[in-house]
């Protein structure tokens, strides 16, 4: 059989299915504003049927207001930062690309002092003044293997001897075919002691800076060049300092970028005028990185792909921010919903074992939580204290009735007046010697009481026979504890006492009646009561014979003890005697006094 | 000094046919060409430029009172002669060279004393004559001697400034001007003759002079050369 569900756990379904649900329609109508579809917004919201619903038609219009505006502001930021980012980047280019000239300058400079660079020069001038210019080619291999070597001393690109008349002697570095000797350089400042330039070749545009070849005059006989190529790794570089987009411009022609072609041709089309401008159809925040001679080095961002970051981080943000909440939620709702349940599962716990127990008598504690719980806790309290009060009243009415018909019926007979009650108090001084409970106490207290009150389907004559019974009499007597299991199952409260008013009469030996059970077949409370009957009959006076001594009584009882009554009785009885006789009558008050259920 | 081949047959065939063509004693009697050699402009002498501070050595002294004797005025297209030896003597002084031209026969010997209070280096990379005479310090005196005409730059690989011109004659007929650029070329063969005025900077200059029997011809050189539509 399935058990109706927690009541946790249906208000955890119940908390959950509306914050799933609600969670679920204003991710997907984020997701569709993020993507602009509006299609999926319409599709989204109209799916959602609480959509229909007044309240939520707001909250999506402030949650649209909020991300357009979310959105407006962080492109705004975006154009700000990423225009300041290529301002500061510039900034600290030029900063250093200063410096890094300014040592670049120094060392050309210093290079200029190689002697042989020098003294091989001079020599070409000189010699070739005489002879035509056709050089040394000893004299050329000479000035090439030093430019190599200075070239690899400085990580040049070119390391090149210019003559006075701009065409290369010599150049060494890994890019020095670009600048064959005899190539012309078109360089107008050579003759300045140092220089810095860019120039387009050929084999590409390089950034070069040179130093005068002078001997001891003023007079310079050409010039050393350190050539970097303003190429793809230059722009690569480059882009990785500033983290953005690099585009070299020469001469109005792109020589190198690290952006799309259509973007760099637009913007060497262009120029970099403004901060920010249109490229390809796409905002772009530009920065002049570097001009010299017909070179332009730009960088620049792309405004749009920040801001879509910037969005995207923020969406990112608050999808965590909502599952969090979501989380959050779900472990609030637990908790509200156990502190709910708790005490009410405290309350119940408690209810199983009172009832468990069969006692109504413990209270059940206030739970402290709330106000209606308690009150609930103190009505039941209230309810139950009545009950058990109209109970004992009921059951001192049963047993107060009960006592007077047992009364009644002794006093048929006056030899058997108090038989019951001596009985009862007996067979109660006897279980305790048996070591026997108070619940099993109570049962032989009444069950004594009781255990001859089928007497009263006895004829007087029977009954009082003064002399021997016929054994159709006999019989007859034989029948009352049948009479009285017959009377006593009408009333279900003394269903315990049965067995003791049915069997009192069997005997160890198998030949008591009704049924003849034997030993251990018998119950424990009928035997003690047997017991007890035979001793206060043997003990009280009758018609056709006087009362015998206790001692006597007792010499009787050993003496059947085993046979025709049970022998643990026998000696427990002989260990109360001392007492019955000592002890008063235990009184009907006493016996009234005790609550059971 | 290397001449075309064919003005080198040339020009002693052309004086064969000048001496037949006159057949006067007088005439094949050589004379002097005597002339004078003046610097156009002012020329300043400067260390190149450094960004470095300039060294511990005292800064070198200019150049020589005059720029005339760097000069070499020789005759041009001379038929080669045996020439007597000579030894001259290249001081290096103050980080320079002194003379800083010098003209010589060849076979000659070259002295390079070093006279400072460091190390020099004496050393060319020139066709004419290509050596390496290493570093030596003050005191010290190394020589070359040249075998070949031509011109041969001379440097100092530890001072990269210092830098110094050696011509080597095959013939006689060259000198190099005094403090007043006065020179004289004796014997020059009768006939018309090549005189050149070679500066080693300013470049150079040829003047064309028609020698005759005992009778000294003047040769005047103007240097740098006036430019005129370059």
């Amino acid at each position: 059989m399935s058990q109706p569900p927690r009541l946790v756990v249906r208000t955890l379904a119940v908390t959950f299915v509306t914050l799933t649900r609600q969670t679920l329609f204003f991710s997907g109508a984020l997701r569709a504003l993020v993507s602009r579809s509006w299609q999926r917004w319409t599709e989204v919201t109209a799916r959602h049927v609480v959509f229909r619903q007044c309240r939520t038609v707001t909250v999506a219009i402030i949650l649209s207001v909020v991300f357009v505006v979310l959105t407006l502001d962080a492109r705004d930021r975006v154009r700000a930062a990423e225009t300041e980012k290529l301002r500061v980047a510039a900034q600290v280019f030029t900063m250093v690309e200063t410096r890094r000239q300014q040592d670049q300058v120094a060392a050309i400079a210093t290079l200029a002092e190689n002697p042989t660079l020098k003294a091989a020069l001079d020599t070409y001038v000189t010699e070739s003044r005489l002879l035509g210019p056709r050089p040394d080619p000893q004299l050329r291999n000479t000035v090439a293997r030093e430019a190599e070597r200075l070239a690899a001393l400085t990580a040049a690109d070119v390391l090149a001897v210019i003559d006075t008349q701009g065409q290369v002697f010599a150049s060494g570095g890994p890019l020095r075919d670009r600048w064959a000797p005899g190539q012309r350089i078109p360089l107008s400042i050579i003759t300045e002691p140092t220089f810095q330039d860019v120039v387009a070749l050929p084999g590409g545009a390089f950034r070069v800076s040179g130093a005068a070849l002078a001997l001891n005059d003023d007079r310079p006989i050409g010039a050393l060049v350190e050539a970097v190529s303003l190429d793809a790794n230059y722009a690569q570089e480059l882009s990785n300092f500033s983290s953005a987009g690099v585009v070299i411009v020469v001469n109005d022609t792109v020589v190198a970028r690290t952006v799309s072609e259509v973007v760099a041709r637009d913007l060497a089309e262009a120029g970099a005028t403004e901060a920010v401008r249109m490229l390809n159809g796409e905002e772009y925040a530009i920065g002049a990185l570097f001009s010299l001679g017909p070179a332009r080095i730009y960088t620049l961002s792309s405004i749009d792909a920040a801001a879509r970051a910037a969005t995207r981080d923020a969406m990112m943000a608050l999808g965590t921010i909502a599952f969090g909440a979501f989380v959050l939620a779900a472990l609030g709702s637990f908790w509200l919903a156990r502190t709910l349940t708790d005490p009410i599962d405290r309350l119940a716990g408690e209810m199983e074992v009172m009832t468990a127990a069969h006692d109504l008598r413990p209270t059940l504690r206030p739970t402290g939580t709330s106000r209606e719980l308690d009150a609930l806790t103190d009505a039941f309290n209230e309810l139950m204290r009545g009950l058990v009060a109209a109970e004992a009243e009921s059951r001192a009415a049963y047993l107060g009735a009960i006592r007077a018909l047992a009364a009644a019926l002794d006093a048929r007979d006056p030899y058997t007046a108090g038989h019951s009650e001596r009985v009862s108090a007996l067979s109660v001084l006897m279980g305790r010697q048996l070591e026997i409970g108070d619940s099993e106490l109570d049962v032989l207290r009444l069950g004594g009481l009781l255990h001859d009150i089928g007497k009263i389907g006895l004829s007087d004559e029977v009954l009082r026979k003064p002399g021997a019974l016929t054994s159709e009499e006999f019989e007859q007597i034989k029948r009352h504890p049948a009479l009285e299991a017959r009377i006593l199952r009408q009333v279900p409260f003394l269903a315990p006492h049965l067995p003791i008013v049915e069997l009192h009469h069997e005997r160890p030996d198998g030949r008591g009646y009704p049924f003849g059970l034997r030993g251990e077949d018998i119950p424990w409370p009928a035997r003690i009561v047997h017991v007890a009957d035979a001793f206060d009959a043997m003990t009280s006076a009758r018609a056709y014979r006087p009362a015998r001594a206790p001692a006597e009584a007792v010499a009787e009882l050993r003496r059947y003890s085993g046979t025709q009554f049970d022998s643990a009785c026998v000696e427990a009885l002989l260990t109360a005697l001392p007492l019955a006789t000592t002890a008063p009558e235990p009184a009907l008050q006493e016996l009234l006094g005790r609550q059971l259920v | 000094m290397v001449i075309p081949h064919a003005v080198r047959r040339l020009v002693p065939a052309l004086a064969a046919l000048a001496w037949m063509a006159t057949a006067s004693p007088v005439a094949q009697q050589p004379a002097a060409v005597v002339g004078q050699v003046d610097i156009g402009i002012p020329i300043t002498t400067r260390r190149p430029s450094t960004p470095y501070p300039t060294r511990a050595v005292p800064s070198p002294a200019l150049a020589p009172a005059s720029e005339r004797r760097h000069v070499v005025v020789y005759l041009r297209e001379a038929r080669p002669q045996p020439v007597a030896p000579m030894r001259v003597s290249m001081l290096q002084q103050n980080e320079h060279f002194i003379p800083r031209v010098a003209a010589v026969t060849v076979g000659s010997e070259v002295d390079f004393p070093n006279d400072d209070p460091i190390y020099h280096n004496v050393f060319s990379l020139s066709r004419a004559k290509n050596f390496n005479l290493g570093r030596y310090p003050r005191g010290a005196t190394r020589s070359v001697r040249f075998d070949r005409p031509g011109i041969v730059k001379v440097f100092c690989d530890i001072h990269s400034h210092m830098s110094a011109t050696v011509m080597v004659f095959d013939h006689p007929w060259f000198d190099v001007p005094d403090e007043d650029g006065r020179f004289e070329l004796t014997g020059v063969p009768p006939g018309d003759q090549e005189i050149t005025a070679w500066h080693e900077r300013l470049g150079d200059t040829t003047a064309l002079v028609h020698v005759q029997t005992g009778r000294p011809v003047t040769a005047d050189f103007v240097l740098p050369v006036p430019e005129e539509g370059r």
